[in-house]
């Protein structure tokens, strides 16, 4: 009767032995095998991700001509529209580097702008990240900012030998001191609520009292520039609706992300130079 | 070995179909998680250490592409394994409306002790449930698709590296 009680509850014996074992395993071992797992699967994700951009090659493919000289049209206004921006910006810089000397401020981080394309998206309820196909063979450095168009996307988590992992802001875990545009006292972002068929939204806290925000008057969120990852001016969201805190001296509120997040192909990661 | 390396490649491919899924399926924000697919199979039709290794192998390929900690996936899925190997003998087994039944109540529950263990880490646990409630329904209907044919792909598979199908414990 004993044996055959022992036999019964031997699967269980065996998960317990397993457990054991795996907390007995040095972390050395585990990040090891983690490393060796995700390698294992990269090729999978950068061969998936190839066939992707070779299925909209041949989709573009089938565009008109009349498509393609319509589009060529507008991207020359734009870039003439760029070239002058540029020029301004050249000034600008100039200006900036100008007053730093006068004034012996600490000048701005440097970028070099690294183009990465989207392997892979992973948006759950529990994480929001991305795989772009540049990792250590293009000197990615991990905490590096990661933007795109409509502004911040994340920063980078870990980095693989050609492939980055990138977290995204609307992951709920992820903090970055913003600063609502126009003014100067930081307030605090942290992603929110991923819900399901609609945008995606964060939270913001410690907005002073003064700022008033209505559906008529949202307020566009920028990155601060303080902590030193992002630089400062960078688009997070729009506030779109803020109420008094429990305390009765800052507000909080929620914030209104880019929908484009969700379909992210294409990301800059703004690697800081001298960095290795 | 080779029936372990054979049900581990057809892991890789659910794992392949599945990450590609959900890349589409970022637009409108759901998410597929279907982890008792990575044990079923190798749970009530295989050898209890092979199966077992299967599982543990499915769930390491998960936690390296997964922000949790590394052996969360393979626990968990060792543990369902063996809960499923344990009990299939009174599962049925013989018809795909069976096998689909048992892999969905797999899912619910790896899903619901998978969640509870994420869950702490958001600064607002409860409004996380209904996007998670919502996930959990995309992926019963998709499981209830996709787990025959995953289930006779593995069985193929099998065949073709000329390992016997089903086999006693």
């Amino acid at each position: 009767m004993p044996f055959k009680r022992f036999d019964q509850n031997r699967p269980f014996l065996t998960l317990a032995l397993v457990a054991l074992a795996w907390l007995l395993i040095p972390t050395a071992v585990k990040s090891w095998g983690r490393a060796s797992f995700f390698e294992l699967t990269a090729p999978v994700t950068l061969a998936v991700s190839r066939v992707r951009d070779l299925q909209d090659f041949w989709a573009l493919r089938l565009r008109s001509k009349t498509e393609l000289i319509e589009a060529g049209r507008d991207l020359a206004r734009l870039n003439s529209s760029y070239e002058l921006a540029v020029q301004q910006n050249l000034e600008l810089q100039a200006e900036i580097a100008r007053l730093e000397g006068v004034l012996r401020l600490p000048s701005y981080t440097e970028y070099r702008y690294e183009h990465a394309r989207v392997a892979r998206r992973d948006f759950s309820g529990w994480w929001q990240r991305i795989v772009i196909r540049k990792g250590r063979n293009f000197g990615i450095p991990v905490g590096a900012p990661v933007v795109f168009t409509g502004g911040v996307v994340g920063r980078v988590t870990e980095v693989h030998a050609t492939t980055s992992i990138v977290e995204l802001i609307t992951s709920q875990t992820v903090k970055v001191a913003g600063v609502v545009e126009g003014d100067t006292r930081p307030l605090s972002f942290q992603g929110g609520v991923n819900p399901t068929f609609a945008p995606p939204t964060g939270i913001v806290e410690f907005v002073p009292l003064d700022i008033i925000v209505g559906p008529n008057s949202p307020k566009r969120l920028v990155t601060s520039g303080f902590g030193g990852v992002f630089p400062p001016g960078l688009t997070l969201g729009t506030i779109v609706r803020v109420e008094p805190g429990s305390d009765g001296l800052f507000k909080s509120g929620t914030v209104r992300l880019d929908e484009r997040l969700g379909s992210l192909t294409e990301v800059t990661v703004l690697v800081p130079v001298g960095q290795p | 070995m080779r029936r372990v390396l054979t049900l581990f490649a057809a892991q890789l491919v659910l794992w392949t179909l599945v990450t590609t899924l959900n890349h589409a399926l970022t637009e409108w924000r759901v998410y597929l998680f279907p982890g008792a697919l990575y044990v079923a199979f190798a749970a009530l039709l295989q050898p209890r250490r092979a199966g077992l290794a299967v599982a543990l192998l499915g769930g390491l390929v998960c936690d390296a592409t997964t922000p949790v900690a590394f052996g969360t996936h393979a626990l968990l899925f060792a543990a369902a394994h063996l809960i499923l190997f344990h009990l299939r003998d009174r599962l049925p087994k013989e018809d795909n409306l069976g096998l689909v039944i048992v892999v969905l109540f797999a899912n619910l529950a790896l899903f619901l002790v998978f969640s509870l263990g994420q869950i702490r880490s958001s600064p607002s646990p409860a409004a996380v449930w209904p996007r998670l409630i919502a996930d959990l329904a995309c992926t019963q209907v998709f499981l209830a698709l996709v787990t025959p044919w995953f289930f006779a792909l593995q069985a193929q598979a099998l065949g073709l590296a000329r390992v016997p199908r089903e086999q006693g414990a």
